[in-house]
């Protein structure tokens, strides 16, 4: 069965006349509401304004919500944008349910952003790097704050999973840890440099080929180092692998407590990161069983990209103006993401599910 | 441009404690109020003991690493006793003075969650009464003892509005008298300036009477306040200072209130009564408008100066008193000497010094610097401070000094004008808006100046029916009574008087006989038109 985009009922409409992406007279507008209605609307419309120029309106943001409107962490993202692009923006303010962002000039360069615990690094990131992929000049974005946190991608998810596929569309990038920055105290940093191409190129990601490498890391930080060998043990009992591929890692010099669990499966055409969290009051044992299990049903499901991973390649992809994967079944998350990406861009997705509960996600003009 | 926000707390020694990386698993209030994801806060100014300077550093740098966007400002705070309500009050009292807050450009929020208890009910006080000018912002742990979980907040907004509204009519009659001319002011007008050096110098080095002239609100009764507090501060005297507005003083009653009575003297004369004669003794007797006085009274007043002694209504022995005598007046003494309502005699022994008070117009270059002065009383008074933002300021000083402003009532009218201001700003904030109201409301009560003249003296229902019967009048009747005095009192006779006041009846010709009419209303209050014409003023 296809499902085509198309047939789902507009979120968003256009004010004026004339074509999508004309400069003048037309504000594009999207329903920040739409779907999940989360902070990620307002990323990928960020992203998508700057990485193609285009004003953009964002109504509803985080509609229904307990707390509607921009949140402190959305705010540094939009602020973080507007840098870059030399934008303008109204309703850039705690609360507002309606923004209004006009890009300027994208200017390659380099550029630090702070961001408190409240925030995430990764989401500022996903945010401004697109509009930088495909610039004049080579780009340094150094982020300050948390980098692993469970409410965003963690950082060796971005590094190992994500940031080597942007670059197989076109670009360098490469990002590179000098600390690690866990909830609630941060502190932590990293650097990602990118060496822009002139555009994006098509992507398809149908195989994951052999598992070339796998290792299950524990990382504690001002924590006993008892707790990650209590998760590497509950994560082997389900993955059952070679004890080589269990490793601990002990941070010194970490301003506060944190503890993360990250599995990498090292594939030929892919690598994926899943990753668990400890947190106060959830068992060291759960937090390593857990994580292995979602490890096992991505080696299991046979495709080459995880749920996490696919939501993150959309965009890149919609960009380049097309590529394909194959993935577990999408998640409403992908569903809205898609929608948006076929309003703005004008590019056309077919799901598609595949014999044995894999899917085919295609994207083209 | 939005407002920045800035919280001002004070540092929880036990609360926002902690040592190591174990720290970030507790709950701290302070940083936890920079944790919030729908709270911004732009500054922190974080009070704290001396002694925990260190904590107070910690506690910054955490902030910046967990909200990059504040700026923590630690604050040494000394505070003699940090369990007692004074000392602490006194400590955050003199910070909130020294605090410059731009409210125009911040928004403050008063974090209350930390400190003693004693400090948490300063803070409250302090920010109901805007000394803080702003809201109160509560912290709480999140009830799921997670790990470094910044728990809640909440703000609360104590905007007393709503009470300055009852507030404001009995603020208006009491700050009147409150204006200062140069209590600790600095007064730019060099004429001025000199007049009050001259008083100082007659009233210390001399026992003689002094008159003060000068237009209504120009600040006589301030100044003989000031007067009487620097020969008391110089121990010239030791008594107290009794005013009276002789305007006031009406038949009986007007004797007894200056030279007592004994008991059973008239009907009512219960017990025996002082009087303010004998109660300056020793001290200062001032009074107001004395030409209003009685000729019978002013002959007692003469007697009492220059013999130190008078007889009490109704007694029969003399009593003896020796004061410091000031007199007040915004009348030509002289022209009441020749119509023959005030003693020659009198008056020779009351004008040896008399000086005259210029009123506002004649002094503009020092309506600035009382500006500041009455905002400031009115802090003191009301207990909470308000501020003109900078574009009203400006707006109402342009008004103030230009030609245009007569200051008619002087200084009461300039009082009152700031107090209204200040009662009708909302959250501490004096706006344009609230200026141009003000300035519309003052050239309308200008452009009536005999009303206005008249309104800023003793109520006319007073005058003629005397406070106790005045008193028992409604309000409404008083309201009505007044006006009608006003107008008879400007008219020449009973039927000039009916024609002005029925004059749109008149017009109509529903009304043929006026005199009557006024005739008639007046009998309701047993008054006769000549009752009316009897305190009538002296003109010229």
């Amino acid at each position: 069965m296809m499902i085509g985009i198309d047939s789902l009922a507009p979120t968003a409409h256009v004010v004026g006349a004339g074509p999508l992406l004309s400069e003048e007279t037309v504000m594009l507008t999207i329903d920040g509401s739409a779907g999940e209605g989360g902070g990620q609307i307002l990323r990928t419309s960020l992203a998508l304004s700057l990485a193609t120029r285009t004003p953009v309106r964002i109504t509803g943001i985080r509609k229904g919500r307990q707390r509607p409107g921009l949140m402190r962490q959305h705010l540094t993202a939009v602020r973080a944008c507007a840098k870059i692009g030399s934008a303008t923006v109204s309703g850039d303010e705690i609360g507002s349910r309606e923004i209004v962002f006009t890009p300027g000039e994208v200017t390659p360069g380099d550029y630090t952003f702070s961001i408190g615990t409240a925030g995430s690094t990764t989401l500022v990131l996903q945010a401004v790097l697109p509009a930088l992929l495909c610039t004049t000049d080579r780009s340094t974005i150094t982020l300050v704050g948390g980098t692993d946190n469970p409410m965003a991608p963690p950082f060796d998810f971005l590094a190992r999973a994500y940031l080597p596929l942007l670059g197989r569309m076109g670009p360098g990038v490469t990002a590179e840890i000098e600390s690690r920055g866990f909830y609630p105290a941060g502190g932590g940093r990293f650097r990602v440099v990118v060496e822009p191409c002139a555009a994006l190129g098509r992507l398809d990601l149908l195989e994951r080929g052999a598992v070339l490498q796998q290792s299950v890391v524990a990382t504690v930080a001002n924590l006993p180092g008892a707790i990650a060998r209590r998760e590497l043990d509950a994560a082997n009992e389900v993955l059952g692998w070679d004890p080589a591929c269990l490793r601990i890692e002990m941070l010194r010099g970490a301003p506060g407590p944190g503890n993360v669990v990250s599995i990498v499966i090292e594939s030929e055409h892919v690598t994926e990161v899943v990753t668990g969290f400890g947190e106060k009051g959830r068992a060291a044992e759960i937090v390593g069983r857990d994580a292995a299990r979602e490890a096992l049903a991505y080696l299991e499901s046979g495709v080459p990209v995880g749920e996490h991973l696919a939501d993150q390649l959309l965009l890149p992809m919609a960009l380049a103006g097309g590529g394909s994967f194959r993935t577990t079944a999408p998640s409403s998350h992908t569903t809205t993401h898609l929608r948006l990406l076929e309003q703005i861009l004008g590019v056309r997705s077919a799901v598609e599910p595949l014999p044995g509960g894999a899917w085919s996600i295609t994207l083209s003009r | 441009m939005t407002k920045r926000t800035v919280v001002l707390g004070m540092l929880g020694p036990t609360l926002d404690g902690g040592k190591g990386a174990a720290r970030w698993e507790r709950w701290r209030p302070s940083v936890a109020v920079c944790q919030q994801e729908d709270l911004l806060v732009h500054r922190f100014e974080l009070l704290h003991p001396p002694r925990f300077a260190g904590l107070a550093e910690t506690i910054a740098a955490d902030v910046k690493r967990v909200s990059p966007e504040t700026e923590v400002r630690p604050s040494p705070l000394t505070i003699s006793d940090a369990w007692d309500f004074e000392a602490v009050y006194a400590a955050l009292h003199d910070f909130a003075r020294a605090y410059p807050f731009a409210p125009e450009r911040e928004d403050y929020l008063v974090h209350i969650t930390t400190g003693t208890h004693v400090a948490q009910i300063c803070m409250f006080l302090l920010t109901e009464s805007r000394h803080l000018p702003a809201r109160l912002l509560q912290t709480s742990p999140s009830r799921r003892e997670a790990g470094g979980s910044h728990g809640t907040f909440a703000i609360i907004d104590l905007d007393l509005s709503r009470y300055d509204r009852l507030a404001s009519r009995f603020l208006i009659e009491q700050r009147e008298g409150l204006s200062s001319l140069k209590g600790g002011i600095d007064t730019r007008n060099a004429a001025y300036n000199g007049l009050i050096e001259r008083i100082e110098k007659v009233s210390t080095a001399s026992r003689a009477p002094i008159l003060l002239t000068g237009p209504t609100g120009a600040g006589k009764s301030q100044l003989a306040a000031r007067i009487y507090a620097l020969k008391k501060s110089r121990r010239q005297i030791e008594g107290d200072l009794a005013s009276i507005n002789c305007a006031t003083l009406r038949g009986d009653g007007a004797m007894s209130a200056l030279f007592g009575h004994v008991k059973g003297a008239f009907t009512g004369a219960m017990t025996d009564r002082a009087g303010l004669l004998r109660k300056a003794h020793g001290g200062v007797l001032f009074l107001d408008e004395v030409g209003e006085l009685g000729l019978d009274e002013q002959a007692m007043l003469l007697r009492a100066i220059e013999e130190k002694t008078f007889l009490p209504v109704g007694s029969d022995r003399e009593v003896k008193s020796d004061f410091q005598l000031l007199c007040g007046t915004n009348r030509d003494l002289a022209a009441a000497v020749a119509a023959g309502r005030f003693r020659e005699d009198l008056l020779a022994r009351i004008d040896l010094w008399t000086f005259r008070l210029p009123g506002l117009a004649e002094r503009r270059e020092d309506i600035a610097p009382n500006l500041e002065i009455e905002l400031e009383s009115a802090a003191q008074s009301t207990g909470a401070r308000v501020a003109f933002t900078a574009e009203a300021k400006d707006r109402f000083l342009r008004f103030a000094i230009s030609p245009e402003a007569i200051w008619s009532g002087n200084f009461r009218d300039f009082s009152a004008a700031v107090t209204r201001m200040a009662t009708l700003a909302s959250s501490g904030r004096i706006t344009a808006g609230n200026v141009d109201e003000e300035i519309a409301r003052l050239r309308a009560s200008w452009r009536r100046p005999e009303l206005a003249a008249v309104n800023a003296d003793v109520d006319p229902v007073v005058e003629v029916l005397g406070e106790v019967r005045a008193a028992e009048l409604d309000r409404f009747d008083c309201a009505q009574l007044a006006e009608v005095i006003r107008v008879a009192r400007r008219a020449r006779s009973l039927s000039e008087a009916g024609r002005l006041l029925f004059a749109a009846s008149r017009a109509k010709k529903s009304s043929v006989n006026d005199a009557d009419r006024l005739r008639k209303y007046l009998a309701r209050f047993e008054l006769e038109w000549s009752d009316l014409a009897r305190a009538q003023p002296a003109s010229g």
